[in-house]
Formats: C-alpha cells, structure tokens, sequence
C-alpha cells in the first residue's frame, strides 16, 4: 500500500504531507490515485486499497458524492495532480461548537468591557457606581457558569473562595 | 434632538448602551426585532442600534434588510451590535445595508463617537 511516505518526491514535502491536517490524494502521471496521507483515511474512512490505482475521474466522483469539497492543484515531475480538502463535516460540527460558544462569552463580556470603561472614564454618583460594580459581579459569574457548563467537560472540583489575610 | 431605538435582548446591554448615549440622544428600547418593527413605525427613530440574535420572528439581520428596503425606513442609521463575530456576519451585515458593525465586546464610547458623527452636527461633542 502506497502512503504518503512512498511518494516520488523530496523528504521535507513528503513529511510534510504526512503530518498535513489536510486530507490529501495524490495523482501520479499515469492518472491514477498513487498516494494519500493519514488525514485523508481519517476524515473519509478511506484507506490506501480503496483508491489506489483508481482513475482520477472515479476518485473525484467518489469523492463528490460524499460531500467532500476539494481543491484540485497542478503537480509537476511525477505527479498530474494533488487533491486537497478539509473534512466538511467534522470541522463544520467543531466550528460551530466553538462559534456558539464565542457568541455566549461575547454577551457578558460586552458587559464587563462596556461598564469597565463608563466607570473609568465617567462621572457617576455613588449609586450607579455600586449598580454598575454589581452588575460586573454579575456578569462575570454568567462567564464562569458558562465556561463551567460548556467548555470545562472534566468535571473538576470547583475552586475554593479565595481567603482574606487575617489583620 | 436626535432619537435612537436601541435593540437587544439583553437588558445589561440596552442599559450600557443607555448609559453611553444618554447625554446625546433621545431614547427608545425594545427587547427583540419584532416590537422594535412596531416602534419603528410610531417612533421614527433616526438612528438604531441592532442586535443580531434575539428571539422574535425575525432576527436582526431581517430586520435590518427590512428597514433598508423601505423607502419611508431606509434613512435611519443602522449600527448592528452583535456577538457574531465572524468575517461572513460582518459581511453579511454590510450587504444589508447597516452602516456599521460592532462586535462585543465593544466599547460604549466608540459607539457613542460614531453616533454622534454620523447623526449630530459637527459642532456637537463626541461621549467620551
């Protein structure tokens, strides 16, 4: 089975596509799969046996049909092509994971940014101050409940209250 | 003087926004898109501030696309305030029509700076 360690190409390229993130299916000269990095057997469950030999047209409309989109690039020497993508799916599911995520941090955030900078930089009566100081109390407990529940998945003992010096 | 509907679903944030306009501007709130589209009507504010998620029919988005394809609405100055804060929201938001786009976190006082500039007469002093 070819991988991308038997590919006709220099050392630092072809560690380079080993260790790629990238999924990544090489066509030789011939017109055929010659080669794929672990990234490309892990995003599509594809492994070596399955597309090598196979012409660049199946591969492509296997490829399709899965939902994979692809880049295509012109190789040179040896090689006709490099095919190239990010696994849609897996990525989009993460990506949104952590987009939504943001989202929810950025609303108290926007508070404790927001308020920080009015007490800074105006002129409140004590009252507002207090109001204001409150809310950022607040607001950063909303983060911590919101880290706690969505981003710390270990279950960790909580901290203790941080303790006063005795006077 | 001026008037400013301000848009969110989050009370701590309409209050910041308050705070930080409340020496240049009139002031209206509303909780989502779909009874701000109600003051809109009644208010005719010359200046909104929009949030983008909020619960409601519509989002801030549609709203904002709305506004902007309604001759007697498409003056008023949109400023989308949003936690999306990726290129395509802000992106998105441009092809809408907003005239501009903060994300939180965001500083109330560039907020204020903006608004007055696009809104007030020169001669009027920025927050801050």
């Amino acid at each position: 089975m070819n991988t991308a360690n038997d590919l006709p190409m220099p050392g630092e390229l072809r560690t380079e596509l080993t260790c790629c993130p990238w999924g990544i299916a090489a066509v030789g000269g011939d017109g055929n799969v010659c080669a794929i990095n672990p990234a490309f057997t892990r995003f599509t469950g594809l492994v070596t046996a399955d597309v090598l030999g196979m012409g660049e047209a199946d591969f492509v409309a296997r490829l399709d049909s899965s939902g994979i989109e692809r880049q295509r690039v012109e190789a040179t020497g040896d090689l006709r092509a490099i095919h190239y993508f990010r696994e849609a799916s897996v990525h989009t599911e993460h990506d949104q994971r952590m987009s939504g995520l943001a989202e929810a941090l950025r609303e108290p955030l926007a508070s404790i940014y927001g308020f920080t900078e009015l007490l800074l930089t105006q002129d409140y009566d004590d009252e507002t101050r207090r109001d204001l100081t409150a809310t950022l109390l607040d607001q950063t407990e909303v983060m911590s409940n919101i880290i706690n529940e969505k981003l710390d998945t270990r279950k960790i003992e909580p901290a203790a209250p941080p303790q006063t010096s005795p006077r | 003087m001026k008037k400013i509907l301000i848009v969110d679903d989050q009370p701590n944030i309409r209050k910041l926004i308050h705070l930080a306009l409340r020496d240049h501007f009139a002031l209206e709130e509303a909780g989502d898109a779909d009874s701000a589209l109600e003051r809109l009507m009644v208010a005719r504010p010359d200046g909104l501030v929009l949030d983008v998620t909020m619960p409601g029919s519509i989002d801030g988005f549609q709203l904002c696309e709305r506004i902007k394809r309604d001759p007697r609405l498409a003056e008023i100055h949109i400023v989308l305030v949003t936690a999306c804060g990726q290129v395509s929201d802000q992106e998105l938001g441009r092809a809408l029509g907003a005239d501009a786009y903060f994300i939180k976190p965001f500083s109330p006082l560039a907020l204020a700076r903006h608004l007055t500039t696009a809104l007030l007469p020169a001669t009027e002093d920025a927050a801050g």
